[in-house]
């Protein structure tokens, strides 16, 4: 369903220079599996997705979505995916029902397939008690959950999660990993990025673990655990992280 | 993001778009508050304080001591029993008349005499004037031998003083009056008529019912409307993408199926709405109040006139593509901006760009013919103003240009703000503070074998600035040709050169590929000079054609002479070196060169072409001239695209001053044919055979036909080299956060 083949991503930065974000960057994900990308801030995760959600161009590489390619067939992408991330806020003068409303009809629903489709989400996410609320006075938990139901509103094959768990209590981040398994019972395609060990050993079938743009492993679980002789997944996260810090600290000192 | 999205706009998805984005500015309470509540609210309360401040003038009446009004003669009586006859009352309406008598305040006790007891009361403020007239006063008295003056009244006032001037004013209209009488009495007893004072009456009248408002609203109405459809759009417009960028909002819209062209029209159209309405909210409530009150304060005589309902058609018809203008300049300069506070600092200065445009119709003497029609926004302004006037042939004539000018800028404004919202830098440019010492590092570090965009546009601007100190500067007209040589010299090669070249050594790694100093296709050289050959009786055309249009002042004609007398007597070599060789030179390096590999980075070849035009066209300062610049600048930055290189250009721009320069003394050559090339025109100058110019335009036309067959690669070649790659990609990374916190 996902396709992401050597992906790269340069900026020019006014501190940095010319910056790589993202670098070579492969996977596939298929339907009905849940993709982690696990990494510490900065480590390029949010750029690729948003290379995925169609809002950044990839510098060089390509990712195909549903067969349809970022780049070129933007439109289309947008159509099969539903993307819920801390950087995509909601308009604080609408209500739960207008957000909802509003994107479902941009994405070219309208009449009693929509209506029916908004109750639908709002039983699913008990969002009854604030779908009248303007989101500008809503608690963080109930924003998440009309950011997720606003992305689910055209039941996309492909749904992308960013960080979807900052900022949230316990329970409600309890209760969006159980939407998130969920939607994966349901034969969607998803990719789920955190910085937290902890929800990607639960929740995800595969793995990759980003640094400094790259993926430094990629695999299941147990994969990743065999591969690397740990059973501990902190452990093995930092063994990893601080060997790959190592040949990086080697190569600059390398280069004149 | 993608530019292949070029899907035409879905109208269903602008208009969901347009619909939110109009009902979360309702929603919002600043907005209503500034562009309902306010115009509603603040004519009145203006117009109240007006009121009241009318009232407080004309309370204050100006209170004036007379003293030794017993002194005055008997006839014509100016006072009588302590009171002004009432011949002169209403001359002296509202003034407060104190009557003292000169004997008595001479013997007050004290030391003072008369007029330093009337300065006293001056001083003190206990009257705005006092009127003195002296115990000896007397009408037609002859000044005698010793030099003794006419009498005197004298009027005291305090310098300075408020009520000082209407005090003084009133009074001398009122004893100017008394003048006049006694003036006619006296030639009434020598047996002469008074009517020899007044021969004749002047009486003023304008063919319009009633000029005073007729004018003021012709002008003013427009003005108020446009100032107030700007602000309109400023506020809804940062709101609109400035703000939603720093809300996060925008990301979640460009991640959803609406295309990049659907969210521009959704958010232009909600803009233009609010410019529309509080252009038109203002209006309103300003000619209600502003009605009321001319009523009050009697206005034009009391006949106020509200403008026809047509002459507000018009007007409301001329207000919507302008709104539309104005939304779309302010949607495009707002997405720079990352957050709503950044995005009023760049509509500040935007603000001042557009103002002249406003501005310039309301001079005097401004009406609408070809030269006006051609300039934005002040066209339709006085489109709109000869509709009000009801002079519809005139307007009717230049309707197509002024819309076609009109809609022009539109289109590139729409297109401006459309790119805005396909830049990631734009976008989701980071807002890390500056600071000098990472600039000036990675300005250095950083380099590439071009200019980067920005550096093009400063090096165009330092020129134009440096330009215009080093015009401010010249004084007085060279004397000798060592003269002329240095008054062209110096800015060719100091102000214009010199900067560019400074830069390039300093901000590029490769002079070559900045200046696109490249051997191009062979062919292309004589096509060259064959273009600039052909073109030259187009180019000459045009100029007179402008100058037609715009003509040149007396004055500025009057300043350029010695100037001219003295190109006419230079020897033909040298003005060929300082008149077509050196300008060549310096301003096709820089601007074809320079400026331009810098603008067609990123493959935006419409961009290089315009705006190297418009820096090239503002660089030769005086009007007529930097239009034909600018016209032939767009030629030139076309040619210098597909050739890939600054020869070409050098050659036709060269070709085209050596022609301009000896045009007339190769037509005194008399040689045989020249009669059939050249005329002499009206104003003496010479010019071209009509046939001349249709065959040449022929030529030119196959010779940019010739360029237009060329491919060039160069400057694609020179952006693809921009990525220098010096160090391997893991040693440039930055280490961003090595330590993670473990979460449990």
């Amino acid at each position: 369903m996902i396709v992401v083949e050597n992906l790269a991503k340069i900026y020019e930065d006014l501190k940095r220079g010319r910056f790589v974000a993202v670098e070579d960057v492969s996977f596939e994900v298929a339907p009905g599996e849940i993709f982690g990308l696990l990494g510490p801030n900065g480590a390029g995760k949010t750029t690729v997705l948003r290379i995925l959600s169609t809002v950044l161009r990839p510098s060089s590489g390509s990712a195909r979505i549903g067969g349809y390619d970022v780049d070129t067939d933007a439109a289309e992408v947008r159509r099969m995916i539903g993307f819920v991330s801390n950087n995509t806020a909601l308009y604080d003068r609408m209500t739960a029902m207008e957000t909802i409303q509003y994107f479902g009809r941009l994405h070219g629903m309208s009449g009693q397939r929509l209506a029916d489709r908004i109750e639908a989400l709002i039983a699913q996410l008990r969002m009854d008690e604030f779908r009248d609320l303007p989101t500008g006075k809503m608690s963080t938990g109930m924003k998440q959950k009309v950011s997720i139901a606003r992305a689910l509103v055209h039941d996309p094959p492909v749904l992308i999660f960013d960080e979807a768990t900052l900022g949230l209590d316990v329970l409600v981040a309890r209760n969006l990993l159980q939407v998130v398994r969920q939607l994966k019972e349901a034969g969607k395609c998803l990719i789920f990025s955190t910085h937290i060990m902890r929800e990607v050993e639960r929740l995800c079938d595969r793995i990759a673990i980003m640094h400094h743009g790259r993926i430094l492993d990629l695999g299941t679980l147990d994969d990743l655990r065999q591969r690397h002789h740990e059973e501990d997944f902190e452990e093995l996260f930092f063994t990893l992280l601080s060997r790959h810090e190592a040949e990086h600290d080697l190569l600059a000192e390398g280069t004149p | 993001m993608t530019l292949t999205e070029s899907d035409a706009p879905r109208l269903k998805t602008v208009g969901l778009i347009y619909l939110r984005e109009m009902r979360d500015q309702l929603r919002d309470r600043r907005t209503i508050f500034t562009i309902v509540i306010l115009p509603i609210l603040l004519y009145p309360l203006v117009g109240s304080l007006l009121l009241q401040i009318a009232q407080f003038t004309q309370q204050h009446a100006p209170r004036v001591c007379v003293i030794g009004a017993e002194n005055l003669p008997a006839r014509p009586a100016l006072v009588e029993h302590a009171e002004l006859t009432p011949r002169y009352r209403d001359a002296a309406q509202s003034i407060r008349f104190t009557w003292l008598d000169w004997e008595q305040l001479e013997d007050g006790g004290d030391d003072l005499d008369v007029p330093g007891r009337a300065e006293r009361y001056v001083d003190s403020g206990q009257y705005d004037a006092v009127l003195l007239v002296p115990p000896d006063f007397q009408l037609h008295r002859h000044p005698d031998r010793s030099g003794q003056p006419l009498s005197r009244l004298r009027i005291l006032t305090k310098a300075g003083a408020d009520g000082a001037l209407v005090a003084e004013n009133k009074l001398r209209s009122l004893l100017g009056r008394w003048r006049d009488d006694v003036v006619a009495d006296a030639l009434a007893a020598q047996g002469i008529e008074s009517n020899v004072l007044k021969p004749f009456a002047i009486e003023t009248s304008s063919s319009h019912s009633d000029p005073g408002t007729a004018m003021l609203w012709s002008k003013l109405l427009p003005f108020v409307m446009l100032i107030w459809a700007m602000t309109g759009a400023f506020y809804p417009a940062i709101d609109l993408v400035a703000g939603e960028k720093e809300r996060g909002t925008l990301e979640t819209l460009l991640c959803s199926p609406a295309l990049r062209s659907e969210i521009v029209w959704g958010k232009l159209g909600a803009v233009t709405s609010f410019s529309m309405l509080t252009a038109l909210l203002n209006v309103a409530s300003m000619l209600i109040t502003s009605s009321f009150i001319f009523q009050q304060l009697n206005f034009a005589g009391g006949g106020f006139e509200r403008p026809s309902v047509a002459a507000l058609l018009w007007l409301l018809l001329a207000l919507f593509p302008l709104s539309a203008l104005f939304s779309a300049l302010a949607l495009a300069v707002a997405a720079l901006a990352r957050s709503s506070k950044e995005g009023q600092y760049y509509l500040m200065p935007l603000m001042m760009v557009t103002l002249p445009l406003v501005l310039l119709p309301m001079m005097p003497g401004m009406t609408l013919h070809l030269g006006t029609a051609l300039i934005p926004v002040s066209g339709m302004f006085l489109l709109a103003r000869s509709l009000v006037e009801a002079q519809y042939l005139q307007a009717l004539l230049h309707l197509p240009l002024v819309l076609g000018v009109t809609f022009c800028c539109l289109w590139l404004a729409t297109r401006w703000a459309q790119r805005q919202f396909e830049d990631e830098a734009v976008l989701f440019g980071d807002s890390d503070q500056w600071d000098m010492r990472s600039w000036v590092r990675h300005l250095w570090r950083d380099r590439h074998p071009v200019p980067s965009i920005a550096q093009a546009y400063a090096c165009g601007a330092l020129v134009l600035v440096f330009l215009f100190f080093g015009k401010m500067m010249i004084s007085g007209l060279p004397q000798d040709t060592q003269g002329l040589a240095k008054l062209i010299l110096l800015p060719q090669v100091g102000l214009i050169l010199a900067p560019a070249v400074l830069m390039a050594i300093v901000l590029t790694t490769s002079l070559r590929e900045t200046f696109r100093v490249r051997m191009p296709a062979l062919p292309s050289l004589p096509v060259a000079v064959l273009l600039g050959f052909s073109l030259h009786p187009l180019y000459l055309s045009l100029g007179q054609w402008i100058t037609r249009l715009y003509p040149i002042g007396e004055q500025t004609k009057a300043a350029l002479m010695p100037f001219t007398t003295m190109l006419e007597a230079a020897p033909l070599t040298h003005l060929l070196v300082l008149m077509a060789l050196v300008p060549a030179i310096c301003e096709e390096l820089v601007f074809r060169g320079f400026i331009f590999s810098g603008l067609v980075r990123g493959g935006n070849q419409m961009r290089a072409i315009i705006i190297t035009a418009v820096f090239f066209g503002v660089s030769h300062g005086m009007l007529q001239q930097s239009i034909s610049a600018t016209v032939m600048g767009l030629l030139l930055g076309w040619i210098a695209l597909r050739t890939g290189s600054v020869l070409p250009c050098f050659l036709i721009h060269c070709t085209n001053n050596a022609l301009s320069v000896s045009l007339s003394r190769i037509q005194d050559l008399g040689w045989w044919g020249t009669q059939y090339v050249f005329v002499t025109t009206d104003d003496g100058a010479p010019g071209y055979h009509p046939l001349w110019i249709v065959m040449s335009a022929g030529v030119a036309t196959v010779c940019l036909f010739y360029f237009y067959a060329l491919r060039c690669n160069a400057d694609q070649e020179a952006a693809a080299a921009d990525w220098p790659d010096p160090h391997p990609l893991h040693a440039r990374r930055v280490v961003s956060d090595p330590g993670l916190k473990p979460i449990a």
